[in-house]
């Protein structure tokens, strides 16, 4: 299940960030959120590393705990997805494919005239558009 | 093959180097042994590795052992196959003889059976005794040695070498090590392929059901082991490799049901760094190993391996994943393992792993440093998770803060899962009673600064239910249900806290329920749900049952004790994370190691922690996280009575996003920060409230203003503060955009202001400024003590606080100061000459360039010679310049059609005071023209010329100045004395005044009785008409008019009207007085007097115009009178001539260009000079010609005297030549005396004026055909 996604922008700054749990405890996400920051960072800074993936958007798995896993998607304009999930088996692609649609539903809600970049995403049709995305990645992983 | 296991594991334990067997023929090992053996180990040697590849190795361990040592002879046939990597690798075959017979039939025969057997790698060592002084022996030991390489030596190989005793060969011992190691490297190698050979064969069982595991690990230990002695420990490292990956292949493939192991008391203890705990044999199962201890075993040889190669670095980063992989599998196992043996296994094998590690570890690259840092942090924060759930296990719960990252951590960790949660022991209830006093003296945890929020939790579920399920799942049924009804357990984040309350009454309540929803299922007491208190006993006790480890275990007897490890694991992973990439990780664990501190009222060192978390999550935006840190940091700056910081905390608690707290406990902070402003600061604070406190201009184009004008300026506060709040001042600076090193000036605003929350518009007064264009720069003020700054500029909404990069604001002029530019224009109406001595209208045009002139001042300074009218009145009326409105057609024809006509005539008459006049309103904006009444003095009378010599006037005569002096702009009554860039204009206007009149003379004729034509001819000098009423003539002495009266004209010629500059002349006849002596009495009047009375009729806009009436004239009839005088100089007539010059005739020819002509003139002396006798050369004249040059050319003297004799009648002739170069009238050479008074030279007959000069005759050169 995917507990939490996020759009981080390029100062490391939360743009959104959503929870999708039912307790009471964002908190914590944002807290995971800005944490596997660290790793982008190192990533995106370490290009030793990211040597064969410098190029990719798709950062892969950033966090490997016992309990959840984190996901990370660099934009080329340096803005970051993160994905939470609590599924601990969890197949690459299905991942590729969720952040590919999020990239779309993301870049549709900053081509909002009204939308100053770099400011919070409040769009109403975005936070639905993501939750259908959400819902629909357990299913399509099941498929 | 498995049963030798326990064997192989002794053998591996007792060696651990090579082997060089030593084949002692000649009995000299004791002699030769402390030598050879000083050689070992070997520095660098040369072996191959599994890949055939050569590889050096240093520093190369082996021992020397006879043949006949008992640890190489009793030895099993299949023992030495099986564990052939602990047999010798070379064999050293010592040899003497002295004697070449002894050689032939004994040591030959006997040194053939020793090398017959091919297994062996050997070579023989000769060793010479013979004393180098003897030379017998010497030669003796050199043939039998010669014998020997033949025997043994081959082409291929040299197998033999000697030794001197007594005088050994320098390179002898190279020769020897190389031999030892090309011996080892060839049974090294062959070895190598035997063991492979024999692993390829089982490998290809392997899906066999006979494979057993247990051979095919103690063949690829022993080439491990082997590889290991030999120093190769890269290739040893991959047969361990190779070695997990087909046990993890193979442990769960066979379907066999194995022990997992780990159930031992100990085995709580990760043994993951230590291959010896437990010997093999004890966990081997069937045919192959039980899996908790032979994957520790696996990853403590490898790690062991690595180690000695150096890469810790390595150890850590495949400890971290194996030790996540091992906890998994444990995971699996749950249920048959101990209880929490999973969490305290991972406590321990982190602490091992860091510990080796962190001593292992040697500097590297920066890039794996940085890495290795971040592992060590993994590491310890996974241990410190680890603990953290045992910790509330054990009832430590309630200490560990309910941070979001601990809750990150615990509350998506599982809770363990035994197969039956530990009961509480019957001896325990004393323990339950303390655990629940515990649990009710905790007082709940208050956030501080009034803040209410819901805790995060620390658990996944709540232990209660969690416990009570795994006891209640053991027995029967299902007592799930029976907290399903109940709100407070289906709310998944309430925490335990929430229900020790009153367990008591808790469980009574769920025990009814349990009673309504399954009646009958549960009756039992044994079975009655734990409460709390209970599940923490039990849980000791069974952690005490599972941790082996005492100095774990003390870490859980008490709360001190758990939060000196807690500190320890924190810290530990903390400072790791500050060195490695991830620096967020380690701040984060600072903040918690803050709240510990805090705890225990190290107020300090909190403070300092959680600024670092304040300032990592303020710097990019993290405003919930921040919400959740700043109280804490605000509530140690309030208790270290760091004023200055807790104002900024409330501060910033106030600028955080408005939603993050209620609005009572915004208005508390607010409250905060009012009380310390206004109370018990001593010293002001400055504080800076960017964040809090934003400010923009106003909309629309910048406020735009003259160079020097004040003005005032309107600036959009925007408060974030809930409340209105007092400011007691504030002031806001402005910046010029393109010089930034200007001494900014603050604008203040003069009273105190009440800040609404929101939108606040203020104004404030602005002096001017410099030119320039100026952006807002920082807002200051004061409340209280407190004296706040903000940079922030919003951009004209409400403060965005998530825009935290807020202060590269792109800056849009909010005033603008313009260059200093002419605002107004004074210019004088006036195009031609005034009146002068009359009362006159100046005009002067004030023309406003696009700057309001109200309230403006015209200080009149009039200059010598010109005053004021002050009995008059001054006029101002708009004006329309004509070439302008011709050329604002267009314009003005739009504004016709809008119906207001663009000139609408105003018409004012001031007055001045002292020298100003103050402008009406009207024109403020439009040009005007001001009409002053002045009169230009002289008291020159005008004086005429006559024709002779014409009287130039200078312009200047008739100039007089005006300074004129405005002062206007916006307030210039406050500033205008101090500033002298206040915009007043200074200007001097020339106006020049005239005569109406100028007039000349000329006799027009003379009479022959005498009479004279005086012509006077009346030139009007200004550009108005004029008209002439009345002239006369006041004749001086001398003169007379020829009829009785005054000398006037006719009055038939009068009104006579001059138009402007037009000339117009009037004859008088006046003639010589024959004067009487007696006449010579009174006053001679020197000059005649014309007097003239004429009216004028002019425009004052173009010029001369009748002056100003001290009454205003009537439109017409009202005749004003003028009467205009001038002197004029008759000269009396030449009376007595004494010489005569006489132009002669000029040849009849005419002149012609190019022609000389001959000018001849006649002087001749009329009369005596006898009396004249002042001139001593009487008899010689001065003569002078002169001529234009550009018209003549002159031959001859042209200056000189000629002799004229005194006598009356006597004359001469002075001719010179001339030749004239241009055609035309032109004026003929005239001669001159200069010696003589003009009046006694009379002219006759009279040179002509002019002469005609006939162009050149044609010259017939230039008709010559060509």
């Amino acid at each position: 299940m995917i507990v939490c996604v996020a759009v981080v922008g390029h100062q490391n700054n939360p743009l959104y960030i959503q929870s999708f749990t039912e307790a009471d405890d964002a908190l914590k996400l944002h807290h995971i959120v800005h944490c596997s920051l660290d790793v982008v960072d190192e990533r995106v800074n370490n290009p030793k590393k990211s040597g064969p993936t410098l190029n990719e958007t798709f950062l892969g798995l950033l966090y490997p705990t016992e309990n959840y896993k984190v996901y990370g998607y660099l934009t080329n304009t340096k803005v970051k997805f993160i994905l939470v999930t609590t599924d601990l088996d969890v197949r690459d692609a299905d991942v590729r494919n969720f952040f590919r649609r999020f990239h779309a539903a993301y870049v549709d809600a900053v081509s909002n005239p009204f939308h100053v970049p770099g400011k919070k995403i409040t769009s109403r049709t975005f936070a639905e558009r993501v939750s259908t995305i959400v819902k629909s990645f357990g299913s399509s992983s099941a498929g | 093959m498995a049963n030798f296991l326990a064997q192989f594991h002794t053998i591996k334990n007792s060696s651990d180097h090579l082997v060089i067997a030593v084949e002692d023929v000649s009995d000299l090992w004791p002699i030769v042994k402390s030598e050879f053996e000083g050689r070992l180990p070997f520095k660098r040697a040369s072996l191959n590795n599994k890949t055939r590849n050569s590889v050096f190795v240093e520093n190369l361990t082996a021992e020397f052992i006879l043949t006949t040592d008992s640890r190489l002879r009793s030895r099993f046939p299949l023992e030495q196959s099986l564990f052939w990597f602990r047999e010798p690798y070379a064999t050293v075959v010592l040899v003497t003889c002295e004697d070449l017979d002894e050689f032939r039939t004994i040591l030959k025969p006997r040194l053939k059976l020793i090398v017959q057997n091919d297994e062996r790698e050997w070579f023989i060592v000769f060793v010479s005794k013979a004393h180098p002084n003897n030379d017998q022996a010497t030669k003796l030991a050199k043939k039998v040695y010669a014998k020997l390489e033949v025997e043994f030596s081959s082409k291929k190989r040299e197998r033999c070498c000697k030794l001197d005793i007594h005088s050994p060969e320098a390179n002898f011992w190279e020769d020897l090590e190389s031999k030892i190691m090309e011996s080892i490297r060839n049974t090294l190698d062959r070895r190598v392929q035997f063991y492979e050979d024999e692993i390829r064969k089982l490998s290809e069982q392997r899906l066999m059901p006979v494979w057993n595991f247990c051979n095919f690990f103690i063949l690829k230990e022993s080439l491990a082991f082997m590889f290991e002695m030999a120093h190769l420990f890269e290739d040893a490292l991959r047969e361990y490799d190779e070695l997990e990956l087909c046990y993890l292949e193979t442990v769960n493939m066979t379907g066999k049901l194995r022990d997992f192991g780990g159930l031992d008391r100990g085995d709580d203890q990760a043994a993951l760094l230590n291959p010896g705990s437990k010997p093999l044999t004890q966990i081997v199962q069937d045919d192959s190993f039980r899996e908790f201890e032979f994957r520790q075993y696996l990853f403590s040889c490898q790690s062991k391996l690595l180690f000695k190669l150096k890469r810790a670095f390595e150890v850590a980063s495949r400890g971290y994943s194996f030790i996540i992989s091992f906890s998994k599998a444990l995971a699996l196992r749950e249920n048959i393992l101990p209880f929490c043996m999973r969490e305290v296994w991972v406590i321990t094998a982190c602490l091992a792993l860091i510990n080796a590690t962190a001593s292992q570890y040697k500097d590297g690259p920066p890039d794996i440093e940085k890495e290795f840092y971040r592992l060590q942090g993994d590491l310890y924060s996974l241990c410190r998770v680890k603990f953290m759930r045992l910790a509330y296990l054990v009832g430590f719960g309630t200490e560990i803060e309910r941070s979001p990252v601990n809750s990150a951590l615990l509350s998506m960790l599982p809770w363990p899962k035994p197969a039956v949660w530990p009961l509480v022991p019957p001896d325990a209830s004393s323990e339950v009673l303390v655990k629940e006093k515990m649990i009710l003296q905790e007082t709940p945890r208050v956030k501080h600064l009034g803040i209410q929020r819901k805790p995060l939790p620390l658990e996944p579920s709540l232990l209660l239910r969690e416990a009570n399920r795994r006891r209640a799942s053991l027995s029967a049924g299902n007592m799930v249900e029976m907290f399903e009804g109940r709100p407070i357990f289906n709310d998944g984040s309430g925490s335990d806290a929430s229900t020790k309350i009153s367990p008591s009454q808790k469980v009574r309540a769920s025990s009814m329920s349990r009673t309504n929803s399954s009646p009958g299922s549960f009756e039992s007491s044994i079975d009655r749900p734990m409460r709390l208190a209970e599940i923490y006993v039990a849980a000791e006790h069974a952690l005490q049952r599972t941790i082996s480890n005492t100095d774990l275990w003390k870490s859980f007897s008490s709360l001190e004790e758990y939060e000196k490890k807690y500190l320890e694991l924190t810290k530990g992973a903390a400072d790791n994370y500050h060195h490695s990439w991830w620096k967020r990780h380690g701040v984060v664990l600072d903040g918690e190691i803050a709240a510990v501190c805090f705890k225990h009222g190290n107020f300090d060192l909190a403070a300092k922690s959680y600024e670092k978390v304040c300032a990592l999550y303020a710097g990019e935006g993290w405003q919930d996280l921040l919400a959740e840190v700043l109280p804490s940091l605000a509530e140690c700056q309030k208790i270290l009575n760091d004023q200055a910081g807790y104002l900024s905390s409330c501060v910033r608690l106030l600028s955080l996003d408005k939603g993050l707290f209620l609005t009572k406990e915004r208005e508390a902070f607010q409250s905060e920060v009012l009380r310390l402003a206004h109370s018990e600061m001593k010293d002001p604070v400055p504080l800076d409230v960017s964040s809090l406190i934003t400010f923009s201009g106003n909309p629309g184009p910048p406020l735009e203003l003259c160079d020097g004008d004040p003005g005032t300026l309107s600036v959009t506060v925007w408060s974030g503060f809930p409340d209105d709040i007092t400011l007691d001042s504030l002031s806001l600076t402005l910046m010029a955009t393109y010089n930034g090193d200007e001494g900014v000036k603050a604008l203040r605003c003069p009273a105190a202001i009440v800040l609404k929350p929101g939108r606040n518009i203020i104004t404030l007064p602005l002096p001017p400024q410099k030119p320039g264009s100026y952006v807002l720069g920082v807002l200051t003020g004061q409340i209280g003590h407190l004296r706040f700054r903000s940079h922030s500029f919003s951009k004209g909404g409400p403060a965005d606080s998530d825009d935290f990069m807020i202060y590269e604001k792109p800056t849009r002029p909010i005033l603008k100061v313009f260059k200093p530019r002419a605002l107004v224009d004074l210019t004088a109406a006036i195009s031609s000459a005034l009146l002068i001595n009359e009362p006159q209208w100046v005009g002067i045009i004030v023309r406003p360039i696009n700057y309001s002139l109200k309230g403006a001042i015209l200080h009149v300074d009039t200059g010598p010679g010109l005053k004021i009218e002050e009995s008059h009145v001054i006029e101002m009326q708009s004006y329309v310049d004509v070439s302008q409105s011709a050329a604002d057609m267009a314009k003005s024809d739009a504004a016709q059609k809008e119906g207001s006509l663009a000139v609408d005539k105003n018409f004012e008459q001031l007055r001045l005071h002292d020298g100003r006049i103050e402008f009406p309103n009207w024109a403020n904006n439009v040009t005007s023209i001001l009409w002053i009444p002045i009169r230009a003095i002289s008291d020159g009378l005008a004086r005429g010329s006559s024709s002779v010599s014409p009287l130039r006037q200078s312009i200047v005569d008739g100039m007089r100045t005006i300074a004129l002096k405005l002062v206007f702009g916006v307030s210039h009554n406050q500033i205008f004395e101090r500033h002298c860039h206040f915009p007043s204009f200074f200007q001097t206007l020339a106006v020049h005044f005239t005569d109406p009149f100028q007039v000349s003379t000329r006799i027009a004729d003379k009479c022959n009785d005498g009479t004279l034509l005086l012509q006077v001819i009346l030139q009007s000098e200004v550009k108005a008409t004029l008209t002439i009423n009345d002239a006369w003539l006041d004749l001086q002495d001398g003169f007379v008019h020829t009829t009785k009266g005054d000398g006037r004209p006719t009055s038939g010629f009068f009104p006579l009207v001059i138009s402007p500059h037009s000339r117009a002349a009037i004859l008088f006849s006046i003639c010589l007085e024959m004067s009487n002596a007696e006449d010579e009495a009174k006053a001679l009047q020197p000059e005649s007097i014309l007097n003239i009375n004429y009216g004028i009729s002019g425009d004052r806009t173009t010029g001369a115009h009748p002056p100003v009436a001290v009454e205003s004239p009537g439109p017409k009839g009202a005749r004003q009178d003028l009467i205009f005088r001038s002197s004029l100089v008759l000269q009396r007539p030449v009376l007595d001539p004494c010489l005569a010059v006489g132009f002669l005739p000029l040849p009849s020819g005419g002149l012609r260009v190019g022609q000389l002509v001959s000018m001849e003139w006649r002087i001749e002396r009329l009369k005596d000079f006898e009396e004249n006798e002042i001139s001593k050369h009487n008899n010689e004249v001065l003569y002078e010609v002169g001529a234009n040059s550009d018209n003549w050319m002159l031959a001859g003297r042209k200056r000189g005297h000629v002799s004229l004799s005194t006598k009356q009648g006597s004359r001469i002739v002075i001719s010179i030549l001339c030749m004239p170069l241009v055609a035309g009238y032109v004026r003929p050479p005239q001669l001159g005396l200069p010696d003589v008074d003009e009046t006694n030279i009379s002219c006759n007959p009279a040179g002509p004026h002019l002469v005609c000069v006939l162009p050149p005759a044609l010259s017939s050169s230039f008709c010559i055909p060509a």
